[in-house]
């Protein structure tokens, strides 16, 4: 069984309308729909919408012991909860399907490879006591662009979350409640944002950022870029799909440089609302 | 300008087409030095490679092997240009079988389906042979029976070899087959041996009775049948068919001399196949009566260094 | 982290005595092996891939055949040995899976499946060495032996892996530098000088990225080059071996070109 593809009228239509700079939803193609981030009662607690794409986020901290490799370091291990939006069998059962991979391997790129979170910080005690991050995406509903929705959620609960303070008096470890002494952020690096591109087999038509579902599923090529508002590039990643013209590639890379800028604004900004909020409540 | 180097090949290298490559301009003039010829008009044959540009898509018409973009007729695969007054076609050395209507192929059956077997015969997809299209039981020219769909797997079932000719391709560009000559059906007092397809060339007959006892049946899909002699009068029997033995299971009682002639022309193939020499029955011949004069054992003919030998003497004989 | 190797030292040299831009010693090997209808065996320096590829023949799950084209498949094998930690990987591990799909969405575009309806062309990776570059080794050894296999192609497809230590771009990674660095992988067609693959896993300044990703365009260049001449000197020695043999219509091709005593490696 395959997966229902796009009828023909539907596509037919789509790359239409796409040929004159014209998308579904009434975005320009290098518009990102806005991103809506709700917080949770609990530091950590993020949910992230990119239309009706979903993904919920949430940060755990809790010690263990450190490997005896790295006792230095904190680690941090990140579980994904894919379910609603694996749609009837892209694949045999018990197998991963070629976006989840994509997706795995994506996020374990942009939100650990990169460094977004300062490992040593997370160190209380070296060879003895070490703060141990869970993160856990849960993907609710994917209306395109799983991905970036994801990523954006991840990184935003990673700066949301708060750890206890703790106290270390010789090989004594003392944690503070939140309510004793205010909780303190993860020391992050910094943000990485990631942009996903489409391109479509006609190369009239121009490349598309933030995918729609079907605008993905009708693509010939996702292109994308994670990176921080300081113009660092984390993952460039483009597998496959359409050749393209290096000083396409480079264009695309400029495009999401501003859009990085732009983001971390927002989110910054959502952020800053977010503590103010809660301050009022603490105080 | 930045130059890109490689590091120096060692001298030994045995495989010589790895020479390392400074990419200055006059290295690119040398590699381009045979394009210059204009094999077009030199009527010839030249060597491309995937992506390597013909000529303008205005004066051709562009054939199999090539794809036309940019008003440019380009190669897509490895192999020799030809030219038929304005189509220009690439041949590529080495593929899969490519079926033509009339061609004589082996095949193994794959799956019995309802009215039809698939059958593997090295081409990019199993051919179909219809009930319809074999000789059945009982005279040749009969109607087929709903008994004679049931009883399909006892004319051929999974694993049998057959040879058959091609009769028509199916318009997804599957090859349909057919067995209904006295000279096709299924194959048995023998071994198969599988050679690239290329290396079998169109001959008159393709049904080839060595006189060492041995008879080959060169399917221009690579697959080659080494059997033991079956005399004219003993394939036909009586009534001009009999099915039994059309479609026996069971081999002949084969001698032990037979048995080592049949070895000896599979190997001779095998060492001929992978030299790259197309097969015909002269070649055979001449290979077979090597061998023979060699005094050697059929084994000894996968040595290299007697393979080795065997193909320069036959190139050089012919 | 640290490394207590230079990358670059003052006099300009690697640590393997390479300039930086000085790309691995590269052999191709395009020979026959067992019954695949195409295998290249690749080498950059000291990492080794073997592809061989089937097909098209017809597809063994009645669910992969698409009406319209043929079905790509590729499978990653990753030898435990080819590391200096022997390890075993499974197939369901994420980056072999990742890879096996990079090397399938790569080709797809470049590969004229249009031709070959209904059928599958399997393509099997096997991974013998790792020394970096491991991505620019399988797709460089997947086009050629899908070129040796006789399946069309729009071009070939060259693969390049570069770095950049603090500001100087490097390219041809080995697996000491890969670590160390961030690096990149383009793949590209040289006919167009487009780019089907780009990677990068490292934080990287835009700027930076820019130098790299333009440089490992051109060393594509170059590497398009030797994997030219390697599929012409296979073509020619097989046209010369075939044209070695009787009655053959009127090809007369190159057949000094090689000599007889090149056929013996084949």
């Amino acid at each position: 069984m395959r997966p229902p593809s796009p009828s023909i009228p539907e596509k037919e239509f789509l790359v239409a309308s796409l040929k004159e700079s014209l998308r579904l939803d009434g975005r320009l193609p290098l518009e990102t729909r806005t991103p809506i981030l709700t917080f949770g009662p609990e530091l950590g607690w993020v949910e992230c919408a990119l239309g009706k794409t979903r993904v919920v986020a949430e940060v755990e901290g809790k010690m263990v012991k450190p490997t005896p490799e790295r006792p230095f370091e904190g680690s941090s291990r990140y579980t994904r909860r894919y379910r609603p939006w694996r749609r009837a069998s892209t694949s045999p059962v018990g197998r991963a399907s070629d976006e989840e991979v994509t997706i795995t391997r994506m996020l374990d790129k942009v939100l650990r490879r990169s460094d977004a979170v300062d490992k040593e910080s997370l160190c209380i005690l070296a060879g003895q006591r070490v703060w141990h991050l869970r993160l856990t995406l849960h993907f609710l509903s994917d209306a395109g662009n799983m991905l970036d929705c994801a990523c954006l959620a991840g990184i935003v609960a990673l700066k949301h979350f708060r750890r206890p303070d703790v106290e270390v008096i010789g090989d004594e470890v003392t944690v503070h409640e939140p309510t004793e002494r205010a909780p303190i952020p993860l020391a992050i690096h910094h943000t990485p944002f990631c942009f996903t591109f489409a391109f479509f087999p006609d190369p009239s038509i121009p490349p598309v950022i933030d995918p729609s579902q079907l605008e993905q599923r009708l693509s010939a090529g996702l292109l994308s870029v994670a990176l921080n508002a300081q113009r660092e590039l984390c993952v460039v990643q483009k597998l496959g799909g359409v050749p393209l013209d290096p000083d396409d590639v480079l264009k695309i890379v400029s495009v999401a440089v501003q859009k990085a800028k732009e983001l971390n604004n927002v989110v910054d900004a959502r952020l800053r609302e977010d503590w103010e909020a809660r301050k009022v409540e603490v105080t | 300008m930045i130059t890109f180097t490689s590091f120096p090949v060692p001298a030994d290298d045995t495989y010589n087409g790895a020479h390392s490559h400074h990419p200055d301009v006059s290295e690119d003039v040398l590699m381009d030095l045979d394009d210059d010829q204009d094999p077009l008009e030199a009527g010839g044959s030249k060597l491309t490679y995937p992506g390597e540009s013909l000529t303008s898509s205005q004066a051709y018409m562009r054939g199999h092997g090539t794809y036309v973009e940019n008003e440019e007729v380009i190669a897509s695969v490895a192999g020799t240009m030809e030219r038929v007054n304005k189509l220009v076609t690439v041949r590529a050395v080495r593929t899969r079988y490519n079926p033509e209507v009339g061609d004589l192929v082996v095949g193994r059956i794959t799956e019995v389906q309802p009215r039809r077997w698939k059958v593997d015969a090295n081409s990019r997809q199993d051919a179909v042979l219809m009930l319809s299209s074999v000789n059945l039981p009982g005279g040749v020219q009969r109607r087929k029976l709903e008994s004679d769909e049931l009883q399909m797997r006892t004319f051929f079932e999974e694993g049998d070899l057959l040879v058959a000719e091609v009769q028509a391709f199916f318009s997804d560009g599957a090859m349909s087959l057919h067995t209904r000559s006295l000279k096709y059906g299924k194959l048995r007092n023998g071994q198969l041996v599988t050679v690239p397809p290329v290396l079998v060339r169109r001959l008159k007959s393709h049904f080839i009775a060595l006189p060492c006892g041995v008879d080959l049946i060169l399917g221009l899909n690579g697959y080659i049948w080494v059997s033991k002699h079956v005399k004219a009068s003993d394939q036909e029997g009586e009534e001009g068919f009999d099915a039994e033995a059309v479609y026996s299971n069971q081999n002949d009682y084969i001698d032990d001399l037979t048995r080592i002639a049949i070895s000896r022309v599979t190997n001779i193939i095998r060492v001929l196949a992978a030299h790259f020499v197309p097969l015909t029955d002269t070649l055979l011949l001449e290979a077979y009566e090597w061998t023979v004069d060699q005094e050697g054992g059929a084994k000894d003919l996968l040595q290299e260094d007697v393979g080795d030998a065997l193909v320069a003497t036959i190139t050089a004989r012919l | 982290m640290g490394s207590r190797v230079e990358i670059l030292n003052d006099g300009g040299f690697r640590s393997d005595g390479r300039r930086q831009f000085e790309l691995r010693d590269m052999t191709i090997d395009l020979s026959q092996q067992g019954q695949a209808d195409g295998c290249a065996v690749v080498t950059h320096g000291l990492t080794q891939v073997l592809v061989s590829v089937f097909g098209p023949r017809e597809a063994k799950m009645r669910s992969q055949t698409m009406h319209d084209r043929a079905n790509i498949s590729v499978e990653v094998n990753v030898a435990a040995f080819s590391t200096g930690e022997r390890r075993k990987r499974t197939r369901g591990d994420k980056r072999i899976l990742e890879l096996a799909a990079t090397i399938k969405s790569t080709f797809e575009p470049v590969v004229q499946t249009n031709l070959y309806p209904r059928s599958q062309i399997d393509v099997y990776v096997q991974v013998l060495q790792q020394d970096g570059g491991l991505l620019q080794a399988c797709i460089n050894a997947t086009t050629l032996a899908l070129v040796n296999a006789g399946i069309p192609l729009l071009d070939f497809v060259c693969a390049v892996s570069g770095g950049v230590h603090s500001t100087s771009p490097l390219l041809d990674l080995t697996l000491l530098e890969e670590n160390d660095i961030p690096n990149v992988t383009v793949a590209m067609m040289p006919k167009t000088g487009k780019v089907t693959l780009v990677t990068m896993e490292t934080r990287l300044h835009v700027d930076r990225f820019e130098e790299i990703f333009r440089l490992a365009g051109d060393a594509g260049k170059v590497i398009h080059g030797e994997m030219k001449n390697a599929v012409r000197s296979r073509t020619s020695a097989l046209v010369a071996a075939m044209g070695s043999g009787p009655r053959v219509g009127g090809v007369d091709v190159a057949a000094d070109k090689d000599g007889d005593d090149r056929m013996n490696e084949y």
